[in-house]
């Protein structure tokens, strides 16, 4: 067989997209496109739409973890004025879910219940209160089964299958062993061994939108779904999957969305059960979550019990990592087998590593269930990764800064695992923080109860490999220009208020040299836009970015040979800038954009291109590398500044520093607010974020008691952008939605250590905890 | 979204009528409804009739023969900026600012806060959360979450006004077509987290009244964070007023303000520790709480100085 890069292909890879021009729309930092109309409230979200004789869905959830459904009683629900229709689990059988091998959800449950909060009917009325009412009066029998709640429940072949049909020996939707080099000889050669646990809570995304769905029934058997989800084709496939439909047959729209961070990247019982009434009643249903349920449908952070083994010399450098997690992920399997695959994978960045090897297991409980959140999987053991290289470097005596810096992987290596890394700006990111914070000067001298910590981190652009198996693009842009020199750009990228719509619009109008407010983005709808697989991985900028300029590069050729033909010059001798297009050793010989589209359409006729990307096949070594490559790879390094109150354990993060090398910056401020969203983030997850239970009850379903923080408790964050211009990016682009998250709370734990002589292996830091721990060593210290 | 269950609305002009209203049963008075509408969403009220207050004229503070008189339709935020209060009354004023956020403090009442309803982990929270859980002693179900085998329910105390108005010796002025009825602060709440006041339920809060004297209090609250939570623990503490004792109020730990008197600082938080017995009713662990109750004491007897 041939290699298959060697085959000839219509994608874009590498793109050869240059240099930006001088004086063009590149490196600005500027206001999103889109951005006023989403603080004006111009913007149109799923819930702003009202149709005509529309109804409103209201699930009734299980309250119980997991038990059979005996009989679902909704007469007094239907008898209730107003009710004009209902839905249970068995009307719609068919499994769906992203991932094709773990397709193990229906809409609502049929037959069996497996978390408290999973939907079990759906009641539509002419209104909301209505239907909540009549949702309330619909009674549920139940038989009550053994629930599994821990990992070691999770593991124990004796205890009873969530899903029965599983065929494993307990509850494991998935084991990944990965063995690379000779783990055993590296901890042999190696001078100190550093070994511990830890623990990463769950938690969830918090998006201000909640999931909302509105379906209205076309003629002709037709549908169009609106759904506030961050991947429209997904959500389209599964829909016409579950309903049994032609996906030619549904329309599926992304309004305005307010946010994901992972959480809106499954098809949901919103979307799919909305759809469905909407054709039983031949009216518009909306189904709009309220807060509790988006807890329920969570997706969030899998909480992750880790051991972590790595084998270190004398000067700092890494003989081998042995790593094992155990991930609890609820109730389904959402996209867990990926989990259990990102856990492990991206341990062999950003440090030069030979020998390393992990063992993980997604487990199913009777809990909501788990799924992508910022920083997928990746989060949890860069927690333990992180500590350790700083324990080590404070038992080997070495400064912990130098001893990340001289392990950096270089540009243009191949990780143990397969990883095939481009540009790297590693070195240059740790060094912009650790000069900036001072910590040099300051480490281990701030006084007591004052810290500073650093850590590093690495995470994809995208997935290599779509998630079902197919050789079309991944991303693609279609581009129209109007002879009014208005450029209309369709794409099926999801903007989740991450900026793609302004990054599209940004890279369009460089290359064609007018103003991102020159291009209209129509984005997320199925039926005018082309495939874009979805805002996940972090891959739009890179992905749908290099579609963008491949179809605005066949639009400039058009527009430059028809202008060369006017001004008498050779097609590289034109500059597209300002809106003009000219001549580049003589400016003034120059033709307006409008002007210039009006020759190209005389010569060409119409003028409309598509452009589309998918990764170049990178061969790897290991066959079984399938998760895990990515065309690219973002770095950052950040130092956190802690105070910890040592009367009430109250733990205060005072500053982060943060670089992070995202390529090229395509809007500096839309990239310093991914940055700074990140370390927000990555503050909660320190401080407050866990999702607890009592049983299989989520503990706190509402924003009052589940804490993010305010403004109060955000640190000021001093943001750096490092460019390394990778060669297969759009003008060099990397990502930068998710990176900066990974080496937040690591970075926190380290100075709390610095503060306190304590290694905190336990997230959310919070005072009870914070301040048993110092009693404890206190107390140890004074019988010592 | 989460929508409010349906009620009849009614904005008397006259406290007598409100009061007429308010007797019958199902009827429910609302002030600001920060808190009342919240609960109300999570099923915690399903009042047929609330009755307002806001057409009352109960808004505005005067001052009249050495006594201050908030109005109790007067907001936090006016109760908080109002210039006599800042200076007579400074902790009132600390108190209303750690109330939620700044625009609840431009909703919600001086009266609203006073009878805040009591509160637990268990009790304010949705209602499909709470039939999940079986619900509780206090709404719906039979059983307390935070003590299965006491005897009563434990919801906190949680108004953040109240330890301030305790020990600036305020009373609280209540109307009803029976008349006006003056109830002390220090004597208005009773220890059970259901029955936690006394107030009949025709009775409208007109007013509250501060004595204009040389008290010196001030005012803690511990939440998790700044802004929005309500306390984990709350404090207020007096300095000595001539040779009497240091005073504290501590809230947020039982179903009614406790009040502690103690010769010096380090003795009035050792005496608040003692007294403070908090349960599993807030997410932090009981036995830090009560840690707190002395570390916040002793902080703001701290901030009073020596009590001269």
């Amino acid at each position: 067989m041939s290699d298959p890069a060697e085959r000839p292909s219509w994608a874009v890879y590498p793109t050869h997209s240059g240099e930006p021009a001088e004086g063009g729309v590149l490196g600005r930092s500027e206001r999103k496109v889109d951005g006023l109309s989403r603080i004006t409230g111009a913007a149109q979200f799923t819930d702003d739409l009202v149709l005509p004789r529309m109804v409103h869905g209201k699930f009734v959830r299980s309250t119980l973890p997991h038990a059979w459904i005996v009989s679902i009683d909704m007469s007094a629900a239907m008898a209730l004025p107003g009710v004009v229709g209902v839905a249970i689990g068995p009307e719609l059988p068919k499994r769906y879910g992203v991932i094709p091998v773990a397709q193990d959800e229906t809409a609502m449950a049929i037959g069996k219940v497996r978390y408290i909060g999973e939907p079990i009917a759906c009641i539509a009325a002419v209104d909301e209160e209505t239907a909540h009412r009549a949702a309330r009066l619909v009674r549920v029998e139940y038989e009550p089964l053994t629930p599994i709640f821990t990992i070691e429940d999770a593991l124990d072949p004796s205890k009873p299958h969530i899903h029965e049909a599983s065929r494993k020996p307990s509850n494991i939707l998935r084991r990944v062993f990965q063995e690379y080099g000779d783990v055993q000889k590296g901890f042999a050669e190696a001078d100190l061994v550093v070994e511990d646990t830890y623990e990463y809570p769950g938690s969830t995304h918090v998006p201000l939108e909640a999931h909302v769905a509105l379906a209205c029934p076309e003629g002709h058997g037709k549908l169009v779904l609106w759904s506030s989800t961050q991947n429209p084709h997904y959500v389209h496939r599964d829909v016409a999957h579950v309903l049994g439909m032609r996906e030619q047959d549904i329309r599926l729209i992304k309004p305005t969305v307010g946010a994901g961070y992972g959480g809106k990247c499954d098809p949901f019982c919103t979307d799919i059960v909305a759809a469905h009434l909407a054709r039983k009643l031949g009216r518009p249903v909306k189904i709009a979550l309220e807060r509790e349920e988006v807890f329920y449908t969570h997706r969030g952070r899998h909480p992750a019990r880790m051991w972590l083994k790595m084998g270190f010399k004398k000067d700092g450098s890494i003989t081998a990592v042995d790593f094992k997690a155990w991930a609890e992920g609820g109730a389904y399997a959402s996209y867990g087998v990926v989990t259990s695959y990102y856990l492990g994978v991206f341990m062999p960045l950003p440090y030069t590593l030979e020998n390393y090897r992990f063992e993980s297991h997604r487990l199913y409980t009777n809990k909501p269930p788990c799924g992508p959140k910022r920083g997928h999987g990746a989060i949890q053991p860069r927690l333990a990764l992180e500590m350790h290289v700083d324990r080590a470097a404070l038992a080997l005596g070495l400064d912990p800064a130098a001893m990340r810096t001289a392990n950096c992987i270089e540009p243009d290596t191949e990780t143990c695992n397969g990883l095939k890394v481009t540009s790297v700006g590693m070195k240059e990111c740790i060094a912009a923080v650790v000069e900036a914070s001072g910590y040099a000067a300051k480490r281990g001298k701030l006084g007591p109860g004052k810290g500073i910590g650093l850590a590093a981190s690495a995470y994809m652009c995208g997935a290599l490999h779509p998630v079902y198996q197919n050789e079309l693009s991944q991303s693609s842009v279609q581009l129209k220009v109007d002879r009014s020199g208005e450029v209309t750009l369709f794409s099926g990228t999801a903007d989740c208020g991450q900026g793609s719509i302004h990054m599209l619009a940004a890279l369009c109008a460089e290359r064609l040299g007018i103003e991102p407010d020159d291009v209209r983005v129509i984005e997320g709808d199925t039926s005018l836009t082309p495939v874009d697989l979805g805002s996940y991985s972090s891959r739009v900028t890179f992905m749908a970015g290099n579609a963008c300029v491949a179809a605005a590069d066949k639009v400039r050729d058009k527009i430059a040979r028809a202008a060369a033909v006017k001004l008498g010059v050779e097609v590289g001798a034109l500059v597209f800038r300002g809106r003009q297009v000219y001549v580049d050793a003589a400016p003034e010989r120059a033709l307006t954009f409008v002007d210039a589209v009006w020759l190209a359409e005389e010569m060409f006729g119409p003028i409309g291109e598509v452009g589309g990307y998918k990764p170049h096949k990178i061969g790897s070594r290991f066959r079984r590398q399938s998760v895990g490559p990515s065309p690219a790879y973002s770095f950052t390094a950040q130092v956190a500044e802690v105070g910890v109150d040592v009367e009430t354990g109250v733990v205060t993060i005072e500053k982060i520093w943060v670089a992070h090398d995202c390529g090229r910056a395509i809007n500096r401020r839309v990239v310093e607010g991914q940055i700074e969203g990140c370390v927000y983030m990555g503050v909660g997850e320190a401080l407050y974020e866990e999702q607890r239970y009592r049983g299989g009850l989520m503990a706190v379903p509402s924003l009052l008691e589940y804490k993010v923080p305010t403004v109060h408790e955000t640190p000021e964050i001093c943001t750096f952008i490092v460019e390394t211009h990778d060669p297969n990016g759009p003008f060099g682009a990397k990502e930068a939605g998710e990176g900066p998250q990974l080496s937040t709370v690591p970075a926190i734990a380290n100075a709390l250590h610095d503060a306190t002589g304590l290694w905190f292996t336990k997230p959310p830091f919070t005072p009870d905890v914070v301040l048993a721990a110092l009693t404890t060593a206190r107390r140890r210290a004074g019988s010592a | 979204m989460l929508p409010l269950p349906r009620f009849e609305y009614s904005a008397p002009n006259d406290v007598r009528d409100a009061s007429r209203f308010l007797a019958e049963p199902g009827s429910q008075l609302i002030a600001g409804g920060t808190d009342l509408l919240v609960s109300m969403k999570q099923r915690l009220f399903e009042p047929r009739h609330l009755v307002s207050i806001r057409r009352l004229g109960l808004r505005g503070v005067t001052v009249q023969g050495g006594v201050v008189r908030i109005g109790a339709a007067t907001t936090l935020a006016q109760v908080a900026t109002n210039l006599t209060v800042r200076e007579q009354f400074p902790a009132l004023s600390d108190a209303c600012l750690t109330v939620a956020t700044p625009t609840i403090q431009s909703m919600a009442t001086l009266g609203g806060n006073l009878m805040l309803d009591t509160r637990c982990l268990y009790y304010n929270q949705p209602a499909g959360w709470r039939a999940s859980l079986g619900y509780c002693l206090k709404r719906e179900g039979t059983v307390c979450h935070v003590a299965p085998k006491g005897r009563g329910c434990y919801a906190t105390q949680s108004a953040d006004t109240v330890p301030a108005l305790w020990l600036y010796g305020a009373e609280v002025e209540f109307q009803s077509t029976r008349g006006v009825v003056l109830r002390k602060v220090s004597d208005m709440y009773r220890d059970d987290g259901m029955a936690w006041h006394g107030v009949g339920r025709d009775e409208v809060l007109v007013a509250v009244r501060l004595p204009l004297a040389e008290a010196r209090v001030g005012h803690r609250k511990l939440r998790t964070r700044q802004a929005i939570d309500y306390a984990q623990v709350l404090v207020a503490v007096r300095a000595p007023v001539a040779d009497g004792p240091w005073a504290a109020v501590i809230s947020a730990v039982a179903s009614s303000p406790l009040f502690v008197e103690a010769e010096d600082p380090t003795a009035l938080a050792e005496a608040a520790f003692r007294a403070s017995q908090p349960l599993s009713t807030h997410l932090p662990a009981a036995t830090w709480r009560k840690r707190m109750v002395r570390v916040e004491v002793a902080r703001a007897a701290a901030a009073l100085g020596d009590g001269r």
